[in-house]
């Protein structure tokens, strides 16, 4: 059976031009960058090319303003903590309520140090209202940590804008981005459309690097402290040897991705848009997150009403289909998604949603394959369902009131669609 | 996260979702005995439904012949379904009997499922309890007369302890008892109480006040510090004075919009706040490339000329 890999916002393959030029260091060239002798030198130069190449590419003033981490979780700690530790004045932190868990549980953990947090909302579409932006700054707000794109649902947000606010605001406050799935996706430019952004992580394993190296940009000029010491490396902002042929194999990813990136978004987009027809057309009651917002065009996160997504997951699976789910029962916690509660998913469906993500690697065949693997998935948990009527296809009426008394009339998508038979 | 069931969990889901003859989804129409447990809000429900032989005249010596389940839940909460139907069929019970099967047979039925999913099982005892509850009321058996001590409406009664999944005191101190529970981790896999925003663990009659009333207080018992300490008193922004806003409104009104409006244009104050006013430029002027000069130069210029020097205008779009 032919593996069908549609989970790219959890992880990517990795490509075999990023696979072929790690491969000498970790064979001969396996020198210690800060090493004294001719081969060390080599690594030192693999390291600072690298860092070169992901500066230009990213729109960086210099090559020194990254830093090479183990990867977006580490980079976003290494921002809030770091802000933290270089302005003890500033009390107060700004971040939204749909953040990766890496942000998200980092602004917690500073709530119960004693900072203030503010969680901006998101409306039913996912996104922000900058005017609970504004309303949140304060004199002591030490950092805006909003996210790029969204890993669950894809949705975009204006980054560009938001730092622009921000900075204009006040120039003192630091802005951070968590790029960890827009990095390679949308276009990044810290010299020009990105000028107010001060800090932004990414992950080397979205973009078809490996797992455990990843980059924080840290502007010239921030007031912004070490987060890992003990060591010189990375210009005393990151102890610890280099990850020599991983920060090799993350310059090749990201030079891929952004050379090709136009056309990949193009055929990105050509992918998820047939597939969120298809599932629109061939699936009664489902209803697609963040549909009338910006997205990432490799993104649908779709809500199915009256069954779970693990069971989803599950047959997918048997059918050599990875996807993900915000359900509660895929989340290692019994909560479902932050993300989808934020945006006042109906609790019909949060749980039963599922996430396809697609890659450069992905093509349409592998699409019609979902598309005519998916609906029926769902018509056959929707049998087992208690809120579920098989023999006219709809839900039970009591099920349907308890839809109708949680959508807004603005979810169009929640009503049947036209062609909602699913057998 | 990757669940690992056992083959007897993943061939009973797979079985029960494909149809396959054996399985027991369904529901039976006017049944004899019907239960239900779990909300959608929750993530997982099941609805049980029994059939039973009627004896002539001994209502308790009915035997259960036929099970159905419709479930709303994951692969484990249909598996779970799945045994405890074939759990009850097979064994031929009457009713009273079947009360005997509780969440450890439906574990062993599966070949043990994770600790985090055993609430599964949990739902389908809890279902089961209710539906012979049912069957009691419609053959006019009197349970507490035979001693039978099951309380399904009790859930509904009483303080609600998880506010996540609406359990009540009652209802978990009970648990607590009938499965051993002695820890919040154990009484969140067995029941999901807890399980979800944490904030019934350590608060007063919260699930850890619930087990040391059972079991008496330990010493070394594990306190979070969950409650984050007061932030200190850091002042808000201070609010602009409620004249100046108004100033600014009307330096806005009477001077800046009519020029605006003259070119097709309209200015919208988003938000004052201290010394900045947030505005953002609406109709021709939105999509003017000299959008940005004329915030500046326009509106900030007035601001500073008929208000105070120290405003500054910041343009949101």
């Amino acid at each position: 059976m032919e593996l069908i890999y549609a989970d790219n916002n959890a992880t990517t393959a990795v490509a075999p031009e990023v696979r072929e030029v790690m491969a000498p260091y970790l064979a001969d060239d396996y020198f210690n960058p800060s090493s004294m002798y001719e081969p060390a030198r080599r690594t030192a130069h693999a390291v600072e090319a690298a860092r070169a190449t992901i500066a230009g590419l990213l729109g960086m003033g210099d090559p020194s303003e990254l830093v090479f981490t183990g990867g977006a979780t580490e980079s976003n700690n290494a921002a809030l903590f770091g802000a933290a530790r270089a302005n003890p004045g500033r009390r107060h932190v700004i971040t939204t309520a749909v953040e990766h868990p890496a942000v998200l549980e980092v602004a917690e953990e500073m709530a119960r140090q004693g900072f203030a947090v503010d969680f901006l909302p998101v409306d039913r579409q996912g996104r922000l209202d900058i005017k609970d932006l504004i309303r949140a700054l304060r004199p002591d707000t030490l950092i805006v940590s909003a996210m790029h794109a969204n890993n669950e649902t894809g949705v975009v947000f204006p980054v560009a804008e938001l730092a622009r606010v921000v900075k204009e605001t006040d120039p003192a406050i630091l802005f951070h981005t968590d790029a960890t799935q827009s990095v390679g996706k949308l276009p990044v430019d810290l010299s020009g459309e990105h000028a107010n952004v001060d800090l932004l992580s990414f992950s080397g394993h979205k973009l078809h690097a490996p797992k455990g190296v990843g980059g924080l940009f840290i502007r010239r000029g921030s007031r912004w402290r070490p987060f890992l010491v003990g060591g010189h490396q990375e210009r005393n902002r990151r102890a610890g040897t280099e990850n020599v042929p991983y920060v090799v194999g993350l310059a090749v990813a990201v030079e891929l991705a952004a050379r090709h990136r136009e056309k990949e978004a193009a055929h990105l987009a050509s992918l998820r848009d047939r597939l969120e027809a298809l599932l629109v057309e061939r699936i009664p009651y489902v209803a697609v997150n963040g549909r009338e917002a910006p997205r990432l065009p490799s993104t649908l996160n779709v809500a199915i009403h009256f069954i779970e997504g693990e069971g989803m997951l599950y047959q997918l699976d048997a059918f050599g289909i990875c996807a993900s789910s915000g359900s509660a029962c895929t989340s290692g916690s019994l909560e479902p998604s932050h993300v989808l509660r934020a945006m006042q998913v109906p609790f019909t469906a949060v749980h039963g949603s599922v996430r396809f993500s697609f890659s450069r690697y992905n093509t349409m065949a592998e699409v019609e394959r979902i598309a005519e693997v998916f609906p029926e998935i769902v018509a056959r948990l929707r049998r087992l369902s208690p809120y579920w009527d098989t023999e006219r296809n709809t839900p039970r009426p009591e099920a349907l009131a308890m839809l109708e008394s949680t959508a807004s009339p603005a979810e169009s998508a929640d009503r049947p669609s036209a062609h909602g038979n699913s057998a | 996260m990757a669940w690992e069931y056992s083959d007897k969990t993943r061939a009973l889901f797979m079985d029960a979702v494909q149809g396959k003859p054996g399985t027991h989804m369904g529901e039976i129409a006017d049944p004899d005995g019907i239960g239900e447990h779990g909300s959608i809000a929750c993530g997982d429900a099941l609805r049980f439904t029994f059939r039973v032989e009627r004896h002539a005249t001994d209502p308790l010596q009915d035997v259960i012949t036929e099970a159905r389940y419709l479930t709303y839940g994951c692969t484990s909460a249909i598996a779970a379904s799945e045994a405890l139907c074939a759990l009850i069929e097979e064994g031929h019970y009457t009713p009273i009997a079947a009360l005997a099967i509780k969440n450890e047979d439906i574990v062993a039925y599966l070949d043990g499922l994770p600790v985090q999913k055993i609430h599964c099982s949990v739902m389908g005892a809890e279902a089961l309890q209710a539906a012979v509850f049912n069957w009691a009321q419609k053959r006019g058996v009197d349970l507490e007369e035979l001693g039978v001590d099951i309380l399904p409406e009790e859930k509904e009664e009483g303080r609600v302890v998880c506010k996540c999944f609406g359990l009540t005191e009652p209802y978990i101190r009970r648990k607590i008892k009938e499965m051993g529970l002695h820890s919040i981790a154990q009484i969140t896999n067995a029941i999901k109480a807890g399980g979800a925003c944490t904030n019934c663990h350590h608060t007063p009659g919260g699930l850890q006040d619930l087990l040391d009333e059972t079991w008496g207080r330990s010493e070394t018992r594990y306190k979070e510090s969950l409650e984050p300490p007061t932030p200190p008193g850091v002042p808000a922004a201070e609010p602009s004075p409620y004249v100046v806003a108004k100033r600014i409104e009307q330096v806005i009104d009477e001077e800046v919009r009519p020029l605006l409006q003259h070119d097709g244009g309209d200015i919208e104050i988003v938000d004052i706040k201290g010394n900045i006013v947030y505005c953002r430029m609406a109709g021709a002027c939105a999509a003017c490339a000299a959008a940005d000069k004329t915030m500046k130069l326009v509106v900030e210029t007035a601001l500073k000329d008929k208000v105070d020097e120290r405003l500054r205008v910041v343009a949101v779009t």
